[in-house]
């Protein structure tokens, strides 16, 4: 059985690598073939010399890497901080939600990249004006996920939940958030994807450091090879931190999954049996011993 | 795909003429706070333009200079014809590649890696590579508005109830039947989901391309502006655009309503009852 499906796994990728060389067989071919313009578009093999280039010989990309990353994850963690802020507060109160959700949408329908020159003129050239973009582009998603998320739990349940008593601190805690969770993840999910895009676009229009500036760099000096290269770091980039959150979601939402919710409730089931051995077994082991010694002294 | 497109749930029941009157007296109290701090030298007028030399500056963009039509014109224009372009392009290719179950799986990967590359991040080669006129503005639009509806038809076309699919097998419809019965319907929400994403990040696409490397347009203006620290006119100029963009968001709005009427139960009803109205003129008219 496991055999099995190991082999239908390798013959499934073997396919999907076969169709990948497959196209670029093609491309190379198309492009030595004087087909395709190789100056705006590099044959792979090109490309391939570029990614080597840029990280074994050069080596200068990683500090760009390091740059966009500490760029899109600031303002991730900021403008999403921001969004789940405003929209927890807004689940919990109707009047917060009433006077911030106008403001919310006002930002989302402005296109937050047009704010790129501004944010520029207002935090500088450095680091803080592309943290501070990302930061205003991912707020909505967060916000508006998190805020749909809170509030569309089940009025049943939550009825169920007065009639128990719980209060409406435990109702949140122990329904909503829960409840909320998954979607709020996918919200994170996409605002990391646009931080990074706020990120690159501010390194465009002004910037020393990160991979938009060397991208941009390459492909106004026409070396498509290398432009490219770093375009598909930019994609790395990206999967990286898509990843990084799919990681904690796979933690935090842990129920979703069912080999992840076995594994947790079984280590959660040892750590209960662990703790209570010694405080609440004992004794019991100890009435136990009693209870066996008068039936032995009534016995005799 | 998730809800990152639509407006928060409205707070819950109707709303009185008291919490409108509430509304603007925030936004009065907010907006004179601004004027004050900024008259006092709280606020850096240089940075934080005061709302009345904002109100000015409309005043001097649209009427007395007027100047900013032809660049609003064609960022407009860059933006509906790449989106068209692109839109149609990307639900079209999806729909003739969603019909074989097994081009769609090898598709998958790289959807998978272009989903999660920035698509504007290409602008800078676009432009290296079609000059900084037009056409490289639109060819950036294209390929931003390309993949959102290219990936969410397909997805619509992918999560078809198979049950369905053998249903209208048993009942001897054509593949083309099938396909416009059933599969079409199915993925409509996507696919106007995707044209929704497609079009809110258009907009965004054209002005990128336009700061990279331009010479007219909204994003030409903006960095202009900025760029001699004319702040309240570059304030005028994004919230021209959010204009264009909240009446963007309301036309997908209406077309979503129009098209894909059976996911909101108060059009579904009434669609239904034109459709029956028509249907028993139709037969009535005929004996």
């Amino acid at each position: 059985m496991r055999i099995d499906t190991a082999v239908t796994f390798a013959e499934k990728v073997g396919k999907h690598l076969f169709v990948f060389a497959a196209v670029i067989l093609l491309w190379e071919g198309a492009g030595r073939a004087g087909l395709i313009d190789t100056i705006l578009l590099p044959q792979p093999l090109e490309i391939a010399q570029g990614l080597w280039k840029l990280y074994v010989v050069d080596r200068t990309i990683y500090w760009h890497f390091a740059v966009t990353f500490y760029e899109a994850f600031g303002g991730f963690l900021i403008g999403g901080g921001i969004g789940l802020a405003l929209a927890v507060g807004s689940a919990l109160n109707a009047n917060i939600r009433r006077y911030v959700s106008p403001y919310a949408i006002v930002l989302n329908v402005t296109p937050g990249l047009a704010l790129t020159p501004i944010v520029i003129a207002w935090f500088g050239f450095g680091y803080a004006s592309k943290i501070a973009l990302g930061a205003i582009v991912c707020f909505f998603p967060v916000f508006v996920n998190t805020l749909i998320a809170l509030t569309r739990v089940d009025e049943e349940t939550i009825e169920m939940f007065r009639s128990l008593g719980a209060s409406r601190w435990q109702t949140f805690l122990k329904l909503q958030v829960p409840e909320a969770l998954p979607l709020v993840f996918a919200g994170f999910k996409i605002a990391i994807t646009t931080a990074l895009v706020g990120a690159v676009v501010a390194e465009f229009s002004q910037g020393t450091a990160g991979i938009g500036v060397l991208m941009q760099r390459y492909a106004f000096a026409l070396q498509m090879d290398n432009a490219i290269a770093a375009l598909l770091s930019m994609s790395l980039l990206g999967l990286l931190l898509f990843y990084l959150i799919e990681i904690l979601d796979d933690r935090i939402v842990f129920w979703r999954r069912d080999a992840r919710m076995a594994a947790v409730s079984r280590r959660r089931q040892a750590r209960w049996t662990a703790r209570a051995t010694p405080q609440t077994l004992r004794p019991t082991t100890q009435k136990h011993q009693e209870e066996t010694a008068c039936a032995t002294r009534r016995a005799s | 795909m998730s809800a990152a497109g639509d407006s928060p749930p409205r707070a819950g029941g109707e709303r009185s003429g008291l919490v409108v009157v509430n509304h603007l007296l925030i936004l009065a109290t907010l907006l004179a706070a601004w004027e004050i701090g900024s008259r006092a030298g709280v606020l850096d007028p240089l940075f934080f333009p005061r709302p009345s030399s904002i109100l000015a500056g409309f005043w001097r963009l649209y009427v007395t200079q007027g100047n900013i039509w032809p660049h609003l014109g064609l960022t407009v224009g860059e933006v509906i014809s790449g989106f068209l372009a692109g839109s149609l392009m990307g639900i079209g290719l999806a729909l003739v590649v969603g019909m074989s179950d097994r081009v769609r799986r090898y598709l998958k990967p790289y959807v998978i890696v272009i989903e999660a590359t920035p698509r504007i991040a290409i602008g800078p080669v676009i432009i290296a590579a079609f000059g900084f006129g037009w056409s490289s503005k639109v060819l950036i639009v294209m390929l931003v508005c390309f993949f959102a509806p290219f990936v969410n038809t397909l997805n619509g076309m992918l999560n078809v109830d198979e049950d369905d699919i053998s249903m209208m097998r048993s009942m001897r419809a054509s593949k083309l039947q099938t396909f416009r019965l059933v599969m079409l319907p199915n993925a409509m929400p996507d696919i106007l989901g995707g044209l929704r994403l497609a079009m809110a990040s258009a907009l965004g696409g054209a002005l990128v391309a336009e700061f990279i490397a331009s010479n007219a347009g909204m994003g030409v203006l903006i960095s202009q502006y900025t760029g001699v620290l004319n702040m309240a006119s570059a304030f005028v100029c994004v919230l021209t655009l959010t204009v264009l963009g909240f009446a963007i968001f309301r036309l997908m709005e209406a077309l979503d309503r129009f098209i894909v009427f059976w996911t909101d139960a108060e059009r579904m009803e009434t669609v239904s009852r034109r459709r029956a109205r028509r249907w028993a003129e139709r037969s009535g008219g005929r004996p």
